[in-house]
This record gives structure tokens, C-alpha cells and sequence, in this order.
């Protein structure tokens, strides 16, 4: 069953690589997102290391969306969705896959964004690199989760990616406030424990959904 | 449902007549003066936003679980209802907001939550306009609705707790003493009539839904006839 979910992950980051390009739009999209926000707020380095937590999660959940755009696109272009639907598995194990192969492409963009972040903006985060990238990828299996059913839900409708945002982004805000108060907590020296858990809730909670609600969503 | 209606409008008419009657001849705040009377359009629209949500979230199990096209229907009449109620939450709350705290709006809780609950409410409609396929959209519709249903206890309890954990609450509303029984029957009276009103309103956009329906399935039709 799962070894049939990595194959459509697989299939999807491979293909991604080979052809769409998900990943290196998503990074430039992050890229823009710094630009924009540098030359709006012209940060100092005391207010870029406040800023920090705020700029990485808003500039994560900005570049997530483009990547959630276009989870169903193969399919889309192909009409292979309903060669998925009609292959032998459960369709929860169907949701898996799309989310694994979103999961990779967004943590990949996750790994260079932090980095970037401590280049562009002069702060060093060395010595709290493995705890940031810790609360990242809490974050990013709630936001995936979530977000690849939100690309399901909006899968063949008109303008879906404006419509896909407008869904996106209110639901996220719990996730968007313990990522934010998780990374402050652990960079400034305040309490990341319930906020850590505050994220995990939310992800436990949409994982168990996630792929019940897509298989409703997918009946025929 | 159609012979509901005129019973049910005659009744919010009632309703809502004896409501503003007794709103109007309650005595005023002590401290609050007559601003305070538009707590009993507040209050009554605030539960009603919830209330409504609650139904269209029964309704969606309804629908996903026995494929049920009534419960969908139901879904879709209730929808713009429930964002009526919220936009007036918001703007009542707001009127209200600027002679007290003296500002239009703070990031509390309850605020934060209902701003998210009109934008929801407002995605949901979006949702079922931007699908082509009816059956497609309703069932999209009423898998948002239970992300929604789920996503809503997590919002406000995370934005509670990031206002008390970051900084003072700016206003305590369930830490005000108890109401007056001279201010509490009016509010009653408006809160059974804004049910009445919603039920109201419910049955009126069920019969719209359920015509335009109608309509699109003989539209559907008429090319094998022509």
C-alpha cells in the first residue's frame, strides 16, 4: 500500500525535476517574496533578527502556494487522474502520495530558504539552524497536508489559484501563529513548548482527515 | 418546505417586532448609555454566524455520508445567510468598538475568529460558483465546510492563547458581571427572533437554490428536445 504511495511521490518530484520545475519556481518565488519585503521595510540587523520568525513562515506560506498550484497539474494536462482513480488502492493512499511528493519539493525549498535568510539579511542563526528546520518541518506537514487538499478541492475549478489562497491562507492562521511564536521562542529566548505542541495538534488533526476527505471528495 | 415559508416570515416579522420593541423601551447602560442597544443586534447575529455554521456542518455530513441532494441544497441556501450574520457581527461590533475602546477594531480572539468565519464563509460560496460540474461542487463545498468545522476551534483557541500568552487581553467580555434582568429579556426576545430570521432566511434561499436547480436541469434538457 505505502510502497504505492512513494511511487507517485517519486514520480511526481522526478518529474518535477525533469521537467515542470516546481522546485526552482518556488525557490525564485521565495527569493521575490525577501526582495519585496527588504525593500518595503528596510530592516536594520536588530529588526531583521525580530522580524525573522514573521518573514520565514509568511515567506514559506506565500511560496507554498505556488508549489500547491500545481499538485494536480500532471494530471490536469494528461487526463491521468483517473488513471490514479481507477488503479487498485485505497484513495487515502492517493492522497499520501500527492502529499509526499508536495512534502519533498516544499522541504527541499525549505532547506535553501533558511540560508538565504542569514545571507540576505545578515543575521546568523548557525548554532539554532537544526531546531529551526526542526519547527519547519512540523510545520510543513500540517501546511502540505492541508494545503494538498485544498489543490484537490480546487482541482479543475476556474481561477484555482486565487481560489486556492483565499482558502489557504485563513485556515492557516493557528499554524502561522505557533510557527511564528515557536521560531520567536527559540531565537529570542522565549517558550517554543506549547506552541510546538499547538502544531502539532494541528497536524495530527489534518492528517487524520486529510485523506478520509479526499476520498469523499474523489467518490463517484 | 415552500408552505413554511409564509408562516415562517409572518413569525419573524413578530419576532423582531416585539424584539425592537423591547429594546427600545429597555433602560439604558449605566455606564455604556445607549450604545449599548446595539449589543442586542450584536449578540443575537454573533450566535446566529455560529449557529448557522453548525447547521451547514450537519448538513455536510448529511450530504457526504447519504449522498443526500437536499442536504446539499441546504448547505448552499445557508451559506450566504451565515455570511450575512457574520458581516454584521463585524460591523456592529465595530459601531460599537469606537465609542468604547475607542477603536474600530483590536486583535482579540473572538474578532480574529469571526473575521476568519466571514472569510470561510465567503470561500465556501466561491468554492461552488468557480466548479462547473453541480455534483463536483457540491461535495467540494461540503468538504470545506468540515475543514472548516475542524479549523475553527484551532483558530480561536491558538489566537487566545497567543493574546494572553503575548500581551494583556485588551477587553474581557466573559469577565463582565451578569446582565441585568432589565437588559437580559430583550436580549432573549431578539436572540429567538434573529433564530426565527435565519430560519427565515434559510427557507427563502432553499427555495431560490432549489428553482435555479430546477432550471439548470431543463436547460440541461432542452437541446435533445430542439
Amino acid at each position: 500500500m505505502l510502497r504505492a504511495a512513494w511511487r507517485i511521490a517519486w514520480k511526481d518530484v522526478v518529474g518535477d525535476f525533469r521537467r515542470r520545475a516546481t522546485l526552482s519556481s518556488m525557490l525564485f518565488f521565495a527569493i521575490a517574496v525577501l526582495v519585496v519585503f527588504q525593500a518595503a521595510f528596510e530592516p536594520d540587523r536588530q529588526e531583521a533578527t525580530r522580524l525573522l520568525p514573521g518573514l520565514l513562515w509568511v515567506t514559506v506560506l506565500f511560496t507554498s502556494l505556488v508549489g500547491l498550484g500545481r499538485v494536480f497539474q500532471a494530471e490536469e494536462e494528461d487526463g491521468a487522474l483517473e488513471g490514479l482513480l481507477l488503479s487498485p488502492m485505497p484513495r487515502g493512499v492517493l492522497f499520501l502520495g500527492k502529499w509526499w511528493g508536495n512534502l519533498t519539493l516544499t522541504i527541499l525549498v525549505e532547506l535553501m530558504l533558511v540560508p538565504l535568510l542569514m545571507v540576505l539579511f545578515n543575521v546568523n542563526l548557525w548554532q539554532r539552524m537544526p531546531l529551526i528546520y526542526g519547527i519547519l518541518l512540523l510545520g510543513s506537514l500540517g501546511l502540505t497536508g492541508l494545503g494538498v487538499l485544498l489543490a484537490a478541492l480546487t482541482q479543475g475549478a476556474r481561477s484555482r489559484e486565487t481560489l486556492l489562497a483565499l482558502l489557504l491562507l485563513p485556515l492557516m492562521v493557528p499554524l502561522l501563529i505557533a510557527g511564528v511564536q515557536a521560531t520567536g521562542g527559540i531565537l529570542n529566548g522565549g517558550e517554543a513548548g506549547p506552541w510546538l505542541r499547538l502544531m502539532i495538534i494541528f497536524d495530527v488533526v489534518y492528517l487524520a482527515l486529510a485523506p478520509w476527505a479526499f476520498g469523499w471528495l474523489m467518490e463517484e | 418546505m415552500g408552505r413554511l415559508r409564509g408562516p415562517a416570515g409572518w413569525a419573524t416579522l413578530g419576532a423582531l417586532g416585539v424584539g425592537l420593541f423591547l429594546v427600545l423601551t429597555a433602560p439604558a447602560d449605566f455606564q455604556q448609555g445607549n450604545s449599548v442597544r446595539i449589543m442586542y443586534v450584536h449578540v443575537p447575529s454573533a450566535k446566529m454566524a455560529l449557529l448557522v455554521y453548525l447547521f451547514i456542518t450537519i448538513a455536510a455530513i448529511v450530504h457526504l455520508w447519504r449522498k443526500s441532494a437536499r442536504a446539499d441544497l441546504l448547505v448552499e441556501a445557508a451559506v450566504p445567510v451565515g455570511t450575512a450574520f457574520a458581516a454584521v457581527t463585524l460591523a456592529t461590533g465595530s459601531i460599537w468598538g469606537k465609542p468604547m475602546w475607542g477603536a474600530w477594531w483590536a486583535w482579540d480572539a473572538r474578532l480574529t475568529s469571526m473575521l476568519v468565519l466571514l472569510i470561510l464563509y465567503v470561500g465556501l460560496a466561491a468554492l461552488r460558483s468557480a466548479l462547473e460540474d453541480p455534483v463536483k461542487a457540491g461535495r467540494a463545498t461540503s468538504v470545506l465546510v468540515l475543514i472548516g468545522a475542524v479549523d475553527l476551534p484551532i483558530i480561536h483557541f491558538s489566537v487566545t492563547w497567543w493574546r494572553t500568552l503575548h500581551q494583556p487581553a485588551s477587553f474581557k467580555g466573559s469577565g463582565t458581571p451578569a446582565i441585568e434582568g432589565a437588559l437580559l429579556t430583550p436580549l432573549l426576545a431578539m436572540s429567538l427572533a434573529f433564530v426565527v430570521l435565519g430560519i427565515y432566511l434559510v427557507l427563502l434561499r432553499a427555495g431560490l437554490v432549489a428553482d435555479r436547480r430546477r432550471l439548470e436541469a431543463l436547460e440541461m434538457e432542452e437541446p435533445t428536445h430542439g
